[in-house]
């Protein structure tokens, strides 16, 4: 398994893009800007999310409603920032393969991805009438916590 | 201009500033913090701005969205104002030269005149297209505006960052 990780960095450095992005002097920078914005639009699109699963916002309507809402743009951003997050990963792909914190925030992103889509998406898209306080509070936390772990984890790259 | 050396000299020197440039943890605690909260301000923010476009959550009324999220913008951008400060007040005498963060002040400016034109011309008058299928022009000519200044000022903010010379 390793290895395999370990052959994938090697190609995605030394892919065109790859070379690409680390040849250019203002490529980095651009694209880390795009992960920005998707990070403003995700991080906005949960956080409302999760707010209204707790009634503190937008309880003029069911949590149902406000999910089909910003669907398309949360799946819109998650897709910004997988491609942004690739690009500028092929860049310095096999120093990220060493980066303790790249791990953390890949594990972490793929909880993350599968937790939103499948148990998120089923509670959000429910009766939300119909659910406990405990179990909005567990899904809430859950994904809470699952993205700040991407968040901090990410943060953390460039400094260890 | 000697005042304001002297004054980001002094800065520089007071405890605060010198506990924040040389403690391992303090910068990038408060710069993770400064980044993080992008999803809360520059989220909600820009869901406010595709709402006055009329691209999402259109089955609520304007006034009701408008209403909902100023409250979290409020705590958002106060967070994003307090570690930005906290920010420049670490390293003054490097930062206050450097051109991207004079450029990204003025946008600030411009994005909060934005919101005070807003909220005194088409913003006071929600109520009479509250529930209109299309929101008017005014509104998302304000919505563009916003759009591309928050852009532009994270722009900035990365930039900030590849133009600051590293600590000696």
């Amino acid at each position: 398994m390793a290895i395999l990780l370990y052959h994938f960095c090697h190609w995605a450095l030394n892919s065109y893009v790859g070379h690409g992005v680390r040849d250019s002097v203002w490529l980095f920078p651009a694209i880390e800007i795009c992960h920005l914005l998707g990070l403003g639009i995700l991080g906005g699109c949960i956080l409302l999310l999760n707010f209204r699963l707790l009634g503190w916002r937008f309880t003029g309507g069911p949590v149902s409603e406000l999910a089909q809402d910003v669907q398309p743009l949360m799946i819109g951003s998650v897709i910004v920032m997988l491609v942004s997050g690739f690009f500028l990963f092929a860049s310095e792909a096999v120093k990220m393969y060493g980066n303790i914190a790249f791990r953390y925030k890949m594990v972490s992103l793929a909880l993350a991805i599968l937790f939103t889509f499948t148990i998120y998406r089923k509670v959000t898209m429910s009766d939300d009438t119909e659910l406990s306080w405990l179990w909005k509070w567990t899904v809430v936390v859950l994904s809470f916590v699952l993205w700040a772990g991407v968040g901090v984890a990410g943060r953390a790259i460039g400094y260890v | 201009m000697g005042h304001i050396a002297s004054f980001l000299q002094w800065l520089e020197q007071t405890q605060f500033s010198t506990f924040l440039r040389e403690s391992t943890l303090g910068e990038p605690i408060v710069e993770s913090i400064h980044v993080l909260t992008l999803t809360l301000f520059l989220g909600f923010a820009m869901l406010l701005d595709l709402r006055l476009l009329g691209l999402c959550l259109t089955r609520r009324r304007m006034s009701e969205v408008l209403a909902q999220f100023n409250p979290y913008l409020m705590v958002g951008f106060t967070i994003m104002i307090l570690t930005g400060t906290l920010l420049f007040v670490s390293d003054p005498v490097t930062f206050y030269p450097n051109t991207f963060l004079r450029i990204k002040m003025v946008m600030l400016i411009f994005a909060g005149l934005n919101v005070l034109v807003f909220n005194t011309t088409i913003g006071r008058k929600v109520d009479e297209w509250d529930q209109a299928p299309q929101t008017p022009r005014g509104a998302k000519v304000a919505a563009i505006v916003s759009l591309v200044l928050w852009a532009a000022i994270v722009a900035c903010g990365r930039a900030i960052a590849y133009t600051v010379p590293p600590p000696s």
